[in-house]
């Protein structure tokens, strides 16, 4: 006997671990070898945050520390540390989610880049006070104007093609 | 009903939380190792990546190909054009290649003067690029060879022409290159014609500035970089580049390997270079002689 809701939820976090792994592949394909002048957004961030926002219940904490530690081995960043971060963002932003439901999405966006904000700065700050180099900073600064520009994109993608709804409160007391 | 659910929340709520901290606790754990003990971790990130990099083979190859071809077909609309270039370039090698025959057979001919013995042990494996880092803040790429063929940490990779960068990491079938354009590549070069000696530093920039230079005005745009062979990490004599006078006023280094397309690296087989710790005895008489003639007067004063 398995609840459709349930069901529905576990398609949704496996969906998601699916989403993530096509980035992460997309990411590594060998195609750009030359050193770039811009960077693309971070994506698994956009994902994660558009999600815990709008439906806290498909994201479970542990499948954001995964994704982000898989991402971190294979992207040659320090283990762990961003994965640790985006558990905290997402948690952050998990705990106010009600409220962020209920703003306008301008507010919505603000928010989220202020936490994306937040993540890429602690990144930066605990490189720099545990002496490893940090990337680049104009590199790094157009990755969060990018990621925050993605953003919206996220959310109309969700919505429309993966039909990521915001979650009822008759939901959330289910 | 409700009240049950509430005092089930009481429960549940604290737990996670308990869970969730338990798990930033492993991941910032895991980080402040790999800053402690960076091999160990470095190692199991070399063998994950060992271990399920070639299994996407068979998937990265098409998108990479499909995509390449894509690019191209773009090409297709400029085709006219591209081949009067053609044209014209060919025309430009048949005087290079004419050239490049004869100081081909005087070379031969100035070897065998003197009777040069060149390095025999020079042979590379050639290797398929298979992913690169996937982040705009690495350049490094991924190949297809490792342990198995005989690959070692620190070893040169080309392109056909010049120096693409250094192994970094073996795995059992994968070895990854870092590029000399990686921020944390660092290569003694020798500036041709003046054979001075610098360090070619990677930025993260397409052409890497060269740093330590003693006298930079010697130095023109244009110059032929070949890698100096200090410290015995490369060998010495691979071509890198050329210097190029950089729009912040630097030298940089335009390089020869074509970082466009690196589809098939060749790993140079370095051996280790014998080591010179004698300092050179005294060159003297033989003693032995003196001392017999020093003894057989002794025995003769006797």
């Amino acid at each position: 006997m398995i609840n459709p809701v349930t069901s529905r939820i576990w398609v949704y976090r496996v969906a998601f671990l699916g989403l993530c792994a096509i980035i992460v592949f997309f990411h590594l394909l060998p195609m750009q070898t030359i050193p770039t002048q811009w960077s693309a957004p971070d994506l698994l961030i956009c994902l994660s945050f558009c999600w815990v926002v709008r439906r806290p219940d498909y994201l479970p904490a542990l499948s954001v520390g995964i994704v982000f530690l898989i991402s971190d081995m294979f992207f040659l960043r320090p283990p762990g540390l961003m994965a640790a971060l985006a558990v905290l963002g997402t948690e952050f932003l998990r705990a106010r989610s009600h409220f962020i439901r209920e703003f306008p999405f301008l507010l919505e966006w603000a928010v989220v880049t202020v936490v994306i904000a937040g993540v890429l700065l602690g990144n930066r700050l605990i490189l720099l006070i545990l002496m490893v180099d940090p990337p680049v900073l104009g590199l790094s600064l157009l990755q969060f104007l990018a990621t925050s520009l993605a953003y919206p994109l996220t959310v109309l993608f969700s919505k429309y093609a993966l039909g990521i709804s915001k979650i009822t409160p008759a939901e959330l007391n289910r | 009903m409700a009240k049950d659910r509430n005092s089930g929340d009481e429960y549940v709520r604290p737990v996670r939380r308990i869970l969730v901290g338990l798990l930033i606790f492993v991941l910032i754990g895991l980080f402040l190792l790999w800053r402690i003990d960076s091999p160990r971790v470095e190692r199991f990130r070399a063998n994950l990546v060992d271990r399920v990099m070639p299994s996407f083979d068979w998937a990265l190859r098409p998108v990479t190909a499909a995509t390449s071809m894509f690019s191209d077909f773009q090409s297709y609309q400029r085709i006219y054009e591209q081949n009067q270039e053609l044209r014209r370039e060919l025309q430009q090698m048949k005087a290079w290649k004419e050239a490049a025959l004869q100081l081909e057979q005087k070379n031969a001919r100035l070897l065998d003067l003197n009777n040069v013995r060149l390095d025999p042990l020079l042979t590379y494996v050639t290797g398929v690029v298979i992913a690169d880092s996937g982040s705009p803040f690495r350049q490094s790429v991924l190949v297809n060879v490792g342990k198995r063929d005989g690959i070692k940490d620190g070893w040169a990779t080309m392109d056909g022409i010049g120096i693409v960068g250094r192994i970094s990491g073996v795995g059992r079938n994968t070895a990854r290159v870092i590029l000399l354009t990686d921020s944390n590549s660092r290569i003694p070069v020798a500036i041709q014609p003046t054979g001075q000696r610098a360090l070619l530093t990677g930025d993260n920039t397409a052409a890497p500035p060269l740093e330590l230079l003693e006298n930079p005005e010697l130095i023109r745009p244009g110059d032929r970089v070949v890698s100096s062979g200090d410290g015995g990490v490369f060998p010495a004599g691979l071509l890198v580049g050329q210097v190029a006078l950089g729009t912040d006023g630097r030298l940089r280094v335009r390089l020869a390997a074509d970082y466009e397309r690196l589809e098939f690296l060749r790993v140079l087989r370095s051996r280790e270079h014998e080591q010179i710790h004698d300092p050179g005895g005294l060159l003297a008489p033989p003693a032995t002689t003196e001392n017999t003639t020093e003894t057989t007067e002794i025995e003769a004063n006797d």
